[in-house]
């Protein structure tokens, strides 16, 4: 299938998230989560989508700690932003 | 995609996730006005009329001098299709429009920022636009017939521009997604050899300006690592006048175009007469090896096969308006947003931005405000659309007269929303499929001439005769119920011609399977796979089921590894996974499941259980692992890929080959120690292996 496009979408939606990373290892992750999603096969996404949102979420609870409002909604809308993609690219479960 | 409980345990129903479904008949309006409503076209592009049938496709198009063969198989695979023809791709979208449509819309780009305007571009507009930035990539940037160009742009209408500016002038164009990260096209101007970066400085998207000229930085450093040096960065500005970037112009090597322009404006280049064979530009799929693929399309044949399926299977006529909201960094982009509909001489619409920017309502708005007739998109696109403004589309007085769905699989009921909401129970849906590969439509219903079914992409389009075969060369039969590998018996004229650079890869992946003898300049012995598993039903319809996995065949079930995982993956402690086939005396094989755990989970018996319980309902109790086997890591290439034939070889005793290429080869025998250790302990060792089993352990993990 030319199912490309959903490799190009994760990998612009990790771009953003790698963007607003608080600190240099966590967007060191989010750059090597991209680089797979970029040449990775594509059942690799799920995966990586997987992991991002894992990611994304240890992110959101350290900005928290931090008392850094502004990082923390930014994060948490991006990694919603992921969440919904992944459904709706049928690279996460959808939760009923 | 969710599994229905239709009664598990068949080999089909273990691969096809719903079950089949009633059709929906195109109303008589449609009908009425569509291209192909004649059911003689059947008979048209029959076997028998194979190849010529195809020069219906080509005679849309205008020749400098016609072909003497239609179909050159003298080389196979490497066809050649309307071989001693000469064309210009350039010419065919906007130079023979003008004389009827000049001031006619060729493009409408439509800004995301809604409070800006829409541009209509003319196809007047456009000869100039393309004849300028053509002279600039002859003139300044020394560029000839043959060289290749990378783009990096967003979907802007420079975009299309630069693409028929090289067309016009014979050059190679290849566009890298434009939300690539600067490395990834990097690796590709590398591939290709481009010398030029044509690129912008920012976009819209989801509200905000990004800074696109930082990637082209990124873009050229990676090239340069690999050899490949950049001479010119053609850098457009999304605002004339205005650099979106913080990242500074590299002086002698960045050059804003609309500086540039001054000297070319107002000028022309005739189109070079290129034969039919010439590339026309490459587009670059994920590969699996690392090595970025680039599929290599011609001009004749390709241009003719996006000009013929735009003409039957989208309906397109030159007074419509057609809006694919694809991104033009695709396939689908490049053949039905600009090479396609531009061919015919129609108005095809170019958005910016986000789907759901402002907010879901969007899509609507624009179809409402451009007269939209014919709309296509991404079952991914719907399935969002639906998520998040399931009734945005009655708020908005468009019409849809066609509707096409593409790149993935449809669920029924996702399609039913599209049918009944987005189209409002009026439109057409055609349910396309097919890859990068093929440059157009491979499976599809005839809009006007067959009944849509819900999930299903309908039969080979006109000219393709698909076949669907088992590992073993056995063909699965209509409304058999059994799955296989969905191949094409013939050749046809939008194939692709080559793998860039890598011929040899090209004919071991998709010709080499099936290949029935590799002496033959015959096409019929050598068949096209496709890679996608599928499963035909009785009235010929043909049911996608994704890419063609590795199978573990436990007692006569198929089971696809990637689904397997996947319903691993759904255990929240497991962040990777991967099937492996174990022997088994008793059902041959047997699934052995291998997990790493996302950070701060601990290995537990508790965990394994979730896995196999997680396999048990989503797939069924002939699925559940004889082991979990939960790994620190897993052995990987330096490109992320999963290693499945190293644990296969761990899980049977056998030798795991070359580990030389992993990115951490010291997991493997962290992973041979836990595994045979406990194995052994349970007294779970298997007898010597036959050397068919070798070979099949050396092989898992290939089909990716």
């Amino acid at each position: 299938m030319t199912q490309q496009y959903l490799a190009g979408e994760l990998s612009v939606l990790l771009g953003e998230l790698q963007a607003a990373a608080p600190n240099q290892a966590s967007a060191r992750d989010l750059a090597g989560l991209r680089h797979q999603a970029e040449t990775g096969p594509l059942n690799v996404l799920g995966a990586v989508t997987v992991r991002a949102l894992a990611l994304a979420d240890d992110l959101c609870w350290d900005l928290l700690t931090r008392a850094d409002a502004v990082g923390f909604t930014r994060q948490a809308a991006l990694s919603a932003q992921l969440h919904v993609f992944g459904v709706c690219a049928g690279l996460l479960p959808e939760e009923k | 995609m969710t599994a229905e409980s239709e009664g598990r345990g068949s080999e089909a129903q273990i691969a096809v996730h719903w079950r089949e479904e009633g059709y929906y008949y195109p109303p008589a309006a449609f009908i009425g006005q569509a291209n192909a409503a004649d059911p003689a076209i059947y008979e048209r592009f029959g076997e028998e009329h194979f190849p010529e049938c195809f020069k219906e496709y080509a005679d849309l198009l205008s020749w400098d001098s016609y072909w003497h063969t239609t179909l050159d198989t003298s080389n196979p695979p490497f066809w050649q299709w309307f071989a001693g023809g000469k064309l210009n791709a350039c010419y065919n979208c906007v130079d023979r429009h003008l004389a009827g449509s000049a001031n006619k819309a060729a493009l409408i780009w439509v800004p995301e920022p809604e409070d800006t305007d829409p541009v209509a571009i003319t196809y007047q507009e456009l000869y100039r636009r393309v004849n300028e930035f053509a002279v600039l990539l002859r003139d300044f940037c020394g560029l000839r017939a043959g060289d290749r160009v990378t783009f990096h742009l967003p979907m802007v209408p420079e975009l299309p521009v630069a693409m028929l500016a090289c067309a016009r002038l014979g050059v190679i164009h290849s566009q890298v997604f434009g939300g690539f990260s600067g490395t990834a096209c990097g690796h590709r101007i590398a591939d290709s050899g481009s010398r030029v970066l044509v690129t912008m400085d920012g976009y819209y998207r989801g509200g905000e300006l990004v800074d696109h000229k930082v990637k082209a930085d990124e873009a050229v450093a990676a090239a340069r690592q690999e050899g490949t040096g950049i001479d010119k960065v053609l850098v457009w500005r999304r605002h004339p006048g205005r650099y979106a970037s913080t990242t500074p112009m590299a002086e002698g090597r960045d050059f804003f175009v609309d500086e540039l322009l001054g000297p070319y404006r107002g000028r022309a280049v005739a189109p070079v007469s290129m034969p039919a064979e010439a590339p026309l530009f490459l587009m670059y799929t994920s590969g699996t090896t690392g090595r970025p693929k680039g599929c290599q399309h011609s001009t004749g044949g390709y241009l003719a096969y996006v000009a013929g399926t735009s003409k039957y299977y989208q309906d397109i006529h030159p007074e419509d308006t057609y809006w694919c909201m694809a991104d033009i960094g695709w396939i689908t982009g490049h053949s039905y947003i600009v090479y396609g509909p531009l061919a015919l001489g129609t108005t095809s619409v170019i958005y910016e931005g986000v789907p759901t920017y402002p907010d879901a309502g969007r899509p609507w708005r624009i179809a409402e405000r451009l007269g939209v007739s014919i709309f296509h998109t991404s079952p991914t696109a719907i399935r969002m659309l639906r998520k998040v403004g399931p009734e945005e589309p009655k708020k908005y007085s468009y019409h849809f007269k066609h509707m096409t769905t593409v790149g993935e699989p449809i669920e029924p009921e996702v399609w039913r929303w599209y049918y009944e909401a987005a189209g409002k129970g009026q439109a057409v849906i055609v349910d396309t499929w097919w890859q990068t590969e093929n440059g157009g439509f491979l499976g599809s219903t005839l809009p006007a001439l067959m009944p849509m079914k819900p999930g299903s992409c309908g039969p080979g389009v006109l000219g393709i005769y698909p076949v669907i075969w088992d590992e073993d060369g056995n063909e699965a039969e209509a409304g058999s119920g059994k799955a296989g590998n969905i191949c094409i018996r013939n050749p046809w004229p939008g194939t692709f011609q080559t793998i860039w650079g890598q011929p040899e890869r090209y004919v071991q992946t998709y010709y080499d399977k099936y290949c029935k003898d590799k002496a033959s300049t015959d096409w019929r012995d050598w068949p096209y796979f496709a890679g996608d598993g599928a499963v035909k039903a009785a009235d010929g319809y043909f049911r996608i089921l994704g890419r063609v996995d590795d199978v573990i065949n436990v007692a006569g079930h198929r089971l696809g590894t990637k689904e397997l995982e996947s319903a691993t993956l759904m255990v929240g402690e497991v962040a990777e996974a991967a099937a492996v086939p174990v022997m088994d005396e008793v059902r041959g094989r047997a699934v052995e499941m291998y997990v790493s755990l996302k950070p701060g989970f601990t290995p537990s018996q508790e965990i394994a259980d979730k896995v196999r319980g997680a396999i048990e309902t989503e797939i069924g109790k002939i699925a559940r692992p004889r082991n979990v086997w939960i790994v620190a890591d897993m052995p990987k290439t330096r490109s992320g890929k999963i290693m499945r034939r190293v644990i296969a070889a761990v899980s049977n005793f056998a030798d795991v080959g070359d580990t030389t290429t992993l990115a951490n080869p010291e997991i493997v025998e962290d992973i041979r120690h836990h595994v045979q250790a406990e194995k052994a302990a349970h007294g779970d060792v298997p007898r010597e292996l036959t050397p068919e089993e070798v070979e099949e352990l050396m092989a898992f993990g290939q089909a990716e």
